[in-house]
């Protein structure tokens, strides 16, 4: 059923449609308010759920990751400054194997203290072993949380979704909700295949010897690998249950273009205006969307750009004494190609700074007109 | 024929849910802690087990001396993942399994500190027993806030001491509102086993303080590790009580009593204690014992 | 992909790449492979030792022993067993000494355990008449046994156990010396010397009563017609006053004589007053017996009463009787009238001087202070002498007394095959009934390792008890012990081993007793025998020192599971030397020293 709907309402309805049974979060602004709408959601019974109101965000994503041992779906959901306090146990979980979904909202990180968009926070956390989606719209967002549970437990890896700051976590949109039982139809309810259990006594996680652990952390690599083949499936099936598609990346006027901008979350609906705009008047110039980050779809990205010169990549965060994380990983993955475009690297929109249509098409401009930035990464708008 | 203590011989006897071959060391008194917690408590437990000794007591990996289920977690999330697990367990409908967090003193009195006072505050249904060796033992005898006045370790060398007291974790337990608060020490083993078998039917955030001795920590010889743990109960100076509701119930009266000095001089861990330190402890040590002579049998208001 | 080597520990479950990694990391088995025994250097063993009781009896009685038979309800097991090292309980729990007491470890906690009153406590359940119930058939070897007092009744015993056909000779018409004419029939009745006898006779030993063995003739006629003799004919004279009056005084006579008249009823007559010299018991016995007689009775001592031989309890008894005590007082000479009469016994002030060989203070006499006792009757009772005119010079004889070897055996000048044993209050000062039961069964054991050929000091040291001279008959017969547990009977337990904070404080069962006054009017025999509860309960305050008593403490306290309970048909624990990381927590924590660390290389006992 449609609705009219935040980007945060949006979270609260998927975990309520994927049946989640333990939640554990701690507020932060901008993601107050999923955790605000779980707690009534859960209060009123619409979700049959246990809400563990933790004491802090490494906290929360601990308490999840006792529930999903003993087997139970579970979600957390953060922002920046929590996200960065759960970094030692986001590695525990992914090195766990454990099926969690986070949701996150992009905010940047402090100090100062910034409340608005920037993808530093999750971006930070690239090397956790978590499978990473960015979310263009509302009605991703909520799709996602239901595709994140079915692959998370198909492969035992823990999945983070990745939003906005209040371009899509206080922005209403336009949200086809499903229904609950063509949720229930696509994400069965969760059946581990191991878990604490007193008829069946194990330890989790214990003393490993230098003898055993390079295994261990193989196989835990081996398995997220497995996500490249199977989100392709799960998508598949959602496309054919829901109507919608959300591949790996999404090409928009590719074919022939000179020009290929490369973006993640909202700054893709931006773009997209941009190329409209610019096609009108004659540059051919293209636009893939970078949805799902890790594991990294190294054949895909190949596959998308090796149809361009030049590649264009606007990454919303900084690593400092690195520049953008999406573009020192697109070099990296195209690296190995026989013949790869030259890519120009553009920094914008860091905490919250708005990235217009105007923005882009100058982007666009630049990189039509320049084989390569004057300086590397192109920091666009920086007051100097 | 007389037997000391009060267990049955079958529990005893009866399954072993902890199994030899452990790693611990000689006289161990975390090792012993754990065999009566389980007597108490059978088999329908999970055990969460955070950096400490008993990360590595239980085992190497693919091994395990516990018949239970047990899960390692970061060092200071015992308390939540406990949580999350009982959350777990309950929607699952296994309300009757005890999840039990067992920490060392370092993951509770100070980096678990965080998440035990969370849980407390939440009243979640969790058996939290922090097994007290008073330093940090695991990473090589390191002080802790649980480490007493006037003790050596390696981070308070002879030179400098530790010069302040023993954190009062049991007040803060209290001042939490848990339902049961419980001291037990491995000296003795039969009240130990009864309040682990009282924890199993109890509801909310149990606290137990157990007392663990450690002979390369403490300086003294294993053999000496039980006699020593009970000279503390002797010397009161870890008097053995309960807390259930917020009613004072003493567990043990010392059946003789003996001073701080003549405790203090059995471990080589006090070797540069001074007087000074020595007179503070045994006031501060009187003073508490007062407090719960008055105390036990009332209310806590 | 590059070589994967195989993992040593995972090899049992099938890990050999990543690909059979269990998910979640978990384990797969147990530690039960890390056989934590290679930690050791040091490892215990359960270890029956000695406790301080049995260390401190002469006769070795192991108490610990029967006190769990009868702590049980095994009245009858416990008196059979009680007599494998002391034969006659009925009687010592009557007369003894009573070493093991004021050793006895409780008294470190409260109480001495009553053992004692324990003793005679089982000596009534079985009627003595009963012959041992085990008796072997006779190996062919012939005993004499010279002397039926208690040293004798004991070679007599412990002959008989092993086979000998012994012959008890006695030259009173009544058997028992001591125990029946020199204990006092209030202290231990007539009828349960008899009845010992009974016992004795009921087993298969001659009695021989009126049968002297009067000189050296009649000595070596015995050592012609028996293989072995054991000499026990103790102390019957008594040592002068050496005063004036002494010999031609009507009125004056010997303790032991007038013991020796009373016990046989024979008529003897004391005057109203009657004053005792001497502060041993033979003086104290005389003392209630002409209380008993209805004389008004004075016990002078030349010492002070810290100094007195005298069992403490019987002077309090004494003295709760109505006997008045004069210390610092000795005779001077004795005044008659002209029939003959004693009138008075005129005595010397003495004073305590340095200390002389005995290490009491030598009492000296005060020049000029004289004083008068007015008395009818003066008996002395200053010491006792064995009478070795039998004997002639055939037996060296140093200090009044025989000295035997080590083993008791007296080399003899003397014809005749029979080798010649000896023991009781002929051969040494401390003059109790238990030394003597002690020497009967030394003596005993020494000559059955002749009749054997076995190496004789081997022998007594194997069977020793204690660091004392103790023997166990036990152990030489090889005789299971209470606790199937291996023993090592020479490590005593003292107080220092007993960990105390395992027990609780108990008083001591009070035995009820009917005071002074109905007490002296006659020699009945006065103090009651526990009843069966409360010996039970007196048992039970045996802390059972050295000897396991399956408490369980080592079972509960042991951090790696490696004390293994044997099951309720068999008896106590067993180490795990597969994981036993011998810390020496069980060692340090049982409560009555039953376990001995020992070296790692030390084989481990075998179960008894």
């Amino acid at each position: 059923m449609k609705q009219v709907i935040k980007g945060n309402h949006a979270v609260a309805q998927g975990v309520r449609l994927s049946r989640v049974e333990v939640i554990s979060a701690y507020p932060i602004t901008p993601q107050t308010t999923i955790v605000e709408e779980l707690s009534e959601i859960c209060a009123s019974g619409k979700l049959d759920a246990k809400f563990i109101k933790v004491e802090s965000e490494h906290s929360a994503m601990a308490a999840v990751v006792g529930s999903s041992t003993a087997g139970v779906r579970s979600f957390t959901a953060t922002s920046s400054q929590g996200l960065l306090l759960m970094h030692e146990v986001l590695h525990w979980s992914a090195g766990a194997g454990l099926p969690i979904v986070l949701a996150n909202v992009n905010r940047a990180v402090a100090p100062g203290w910034n409340i608005w968009a920037d993808q530093t926070d999750s971006l930070a956390q690239r090397d956790t072993g978590w499978i990473q989606f960015y979310c263009e719209s509302n009605q991703e967002v909520l799709d996602s949380v239901i595709m994140s549970y079915r692959l998370a437990e198909q492969i035992m890896v823990p999945v983070m979704l990745t939003y906005d700051a209040f371009f899509l976590s206080h922005t209403s949109e336009i949200v086809d909700v499903p229904e609950p039982d063509e949720a229930d139809a696509f994400l069965p309810p969760y059946v581990p295949n191991s878990k604490l259990d007193v008829d069946h006594p194990r330890a989790f996680g214990g003393l490993i010897s230098p003898d055993l652990y390079f295994e261990g952390r193989y196989a835990v690599h081996h398995n997220t690998l497995k996500a490249l083949d199977v989100y392709p499936q799960v998508c598949k099936e959602f496309s054919g249950a829901f109507g919608r598609d959300y591949d790996i990346v999404e090409e928009y006027e590719t074919e022939d273009a000179d020009v290929i901008a490369v973006t993640a979350g909202t700054i893709t609906s931006v773009t997209r205006i941009a190329v409209n705009s610019l096609r009108e008047k004659g540059h051919k110039v293209g636009l893939m969307k970078l949805r799902l980050f890790r594991p990294v779809p190294t054949e895909r990205w190949r596959q998308v750009l090796g149809k361009t010169s030049k590649v264009v990549v606007i990454d919303r965060n900084l690593t400092a004494g690195l520049g953008g994380v999406f573009a020192s990983e697109i070099q990296a993955a195209l690296y190995a190609m026989e013949t790869r475009p030259s890519i120009i690297p553009v920094v914008a929109g860091l905490g919250g700074r708005d990235v217009t249509p105007e923005d882009v098409e100058g982007i666009f401009n630049y990189a039509l007109t320049h084989d390569r930035p004057t300086q590397k990464p192109l920091f666009w708008g920086l007051k100097e | 024929m007389q037997r000391t203590f009060d267990i049955p011989r079958e529990l005893m006897t009866d399954q072993e849910l902890l199994q030899p071959g452990v790693l611990s060391c000689q006289g161990c008194g975390a090792s012993l802690a754990m065999k009566l917690a389980l007597k108490g408590l059978g088999k329908r437990t999970v055990i969460v087990i955070p950096a400490c000794c008993w990360t590595i007591i239980i085992g190497v990996y693919p091994y395990s001396a516990l018949q239970v289920p047990v899960i390692h977690v970061p060092f200071e999330t015992a308390a939540v993942v406990a949580s999350g697990i009982r959350a777990a367990f309950d929607a699952r409908g296994e309300k009757d399994v005890v999840v039990m967090a067992w920490a060392g003193d370092g993951g509770t009195f100070d980096i678990g500190l965080q998440a035990l006072s969370g849980a407390a505050e939440r009243n979640d249904d969790i058996l939290y027993v922090c097994y007290d060796n008073e330093a940090y033992m695991n990473t090589g005898i390191q002080r802790s806030s649980a480490t007493p006045l006037g003790a050596w370790t390696t981070t308070t060398p002879a030179d400098s001491i530790k010069g302040e007291p023993k954190k009062d974790l049991e007040k803060i337990m209290l001042a939490h509102g848990v339902p049961y608060l419980a001291t037990l020490s491995v000296a003795y083993p039969d009240d130990a086993v009864r309040k682990f078998q009282k924890a199993r039917t109890i509801t909310g955030t149990k606290f137990f303080h157990l007392l663990s001795p450690c002979p390369p920590g403490w300086r003294i010889d294993p053999a000496e590790s039980i006699r020593t743990t009970r000279m503390a109960t002797l010397a009161k100076v870890f008097p053995l009580y309960e807390v259930e509701n917020g009613r004072v119930d003493i567990s043990v009266q010392p059946q003789r009593e003996i001073t701080v000095k003549e405790y203090v001089e059995t471990q080589g861990r006090f070797r540069q204690i001074t007087d000074k330190m020595v007179d503070m402890l045994q006031q501060n040590v009187d003073k508490k014992w007062d407090e719960l002579i008055e105390q036990s049998g009332k209310a806590v208001s | 992909m590059s070589m994967i080597k195989r993992s040593v520990l995972a090899r049992q479950f099938g890990i050999k790449t990543w690909r059979e990694f269990p998910p979640m990391n978990t384990s797969l088995g147990t530690m039960l492979h890390n056989q934590t025994g290679s930690w050791r250097y040091l490892k215990p063993i359960y270890e029956d030792k000695t406790p301080p009781c049995q260390n401190a009896c002469p006769a070795g009685n192991d108490i610990e022993g029967w006190i769990k038979l009868l702590q049980n309800g095994d009245f009858k097991q416990a008196y059979w067993h009680l007599k494998r090292e002391q034969p006659f309980p009925a009687m010592l729990g009557r007369v003894c000494f009573t070493f093991c007491e004021p050793a006895c470890n409780r008294l470190e906690l409260d109480e001495a355990v009553g053992i004692r009153e324990l003793e005679r406590f089982l000596g009534d359940q079985v009627p003595l008449s009963t012959p041992h119930p085990d008796l072997p058939d006779g190996n062919g070897k012939r005993l004499a046994v010279v002397g039926s007092g208690p040293a004798g009744m004991s070679a007599a015993y412990y002959g008989r156990l092993l086979g000998y056909d012994v012959h008890l000779f006695e030259a009173l018409p009544v058997m028992g010396g001591v125990l029946r004419v020199g204990i006092p029939a209030y202290r231990l009745p007539r009828e349960l010397v008899e009845a010992e006898f009974e016992g004795l006779k009921n087993m298969g030993i001659v009695m021989k009563p009126n049968t002297p063995v009067g000189d050296v003739e009649a000595l070596a006629k015995l050592r012609n017609a028996f293989d072995y003799i054991f000499l026990a004919t103790g102390v019957h004279l008594s040592m002068k006053l050496l005063v004036k009056g002494e010999d031609e005084g009507r009125g004056v006579l010997s303790g032991l004589a007038l013991l020796k008249k009373v016990a046989q009823s024979e008529p003897v007559h004391l005057g109203k007053k009657t004053a005792i010299i001497g502060g041993g018991n033979t003086a104290i016995d005389c003392a209630r017996t002409a209380v008993r007689m209805g004389c008004d009775v004075t016990v002078l001592y030349r010492r002070s009463e810290a100094e007195m031989p005298a069992h403490p309890e019987e002077v309090r008894e004494a003295r709760e009787e109505g006997v008045q005590f004069r210390f610092l007082a000795a005779p001077e000479r004795i005044e008659l009238n002209e029939d003959g009469f004693v009138t008075k016994l005129v005595c010397s002030e003495m004073r305590l001087g340095p200390p002389d060989e005995s290490g009491r203070r030598r009492p000296e006499k005060k020049e000029g202070a004289l004083f008068d006792i007015m008395t009818d009757t003066i008996v002395t009772a200053i010491g006792e002498r064995p009478d070795f005119s039998y004997l002639k010079d055939a037996v060296p004889i140093e200090n009044g007394i025989l000295h035997p070897d080590e083993n008791l055996q007296v080399h003899a000048a003397l014809n005749g095959n029979a080798k010649i044993y000896a023991g009781g209050d002929i051969i040494d000062m401390p003059h109790t009934v238990v030394h003597a039961v002690a020497a009967g069964k030394k003596a005993v054991i020494a000559m059955d390792c002749d009749h054997k050929g076995k190496h004789i000091s081997e022998v007594m040291e194997s069977i020793a008890v204690g660091n004392g001279s103790a023997l166990s008959f036990s152990k030489y017969m090889e005789w299971k012990p209470v606790n199937s547990v291996s023993q090592n009977l020479r490590k005593v337990v003292d107080s220092e081993k007993i960990v105390y904070d395992y027990f609780q404080k108990v008083p001591r069962t009070k035995r009820e007793d009917p005071d002074a006054d109905s007490r002296k009017r006659s020699f009945d025999v006065y103090s009651r025998t526990f009843t069966g509860d409360d010996a039970q309960k007196e048992a039970a305050r045996c802390l059972h020192c050295g000897r396991c008593t399956e408490c369980d403490n080592c079972l509960i306290f042991c951090p790696d599971m490696s004390v293994l309970y044997k099951g309720s048909d068999r008896f106590g624990y067993a180490f795990d030397y597969d994981y036993c990381k011998g810390c020496g927590i069980c060692f340090t924590e049982c409560p009555r020293h039953a376990i001995s660390m020992v070296e790692e290389e030390t084989p481990v006992p075998e179960e008894v």
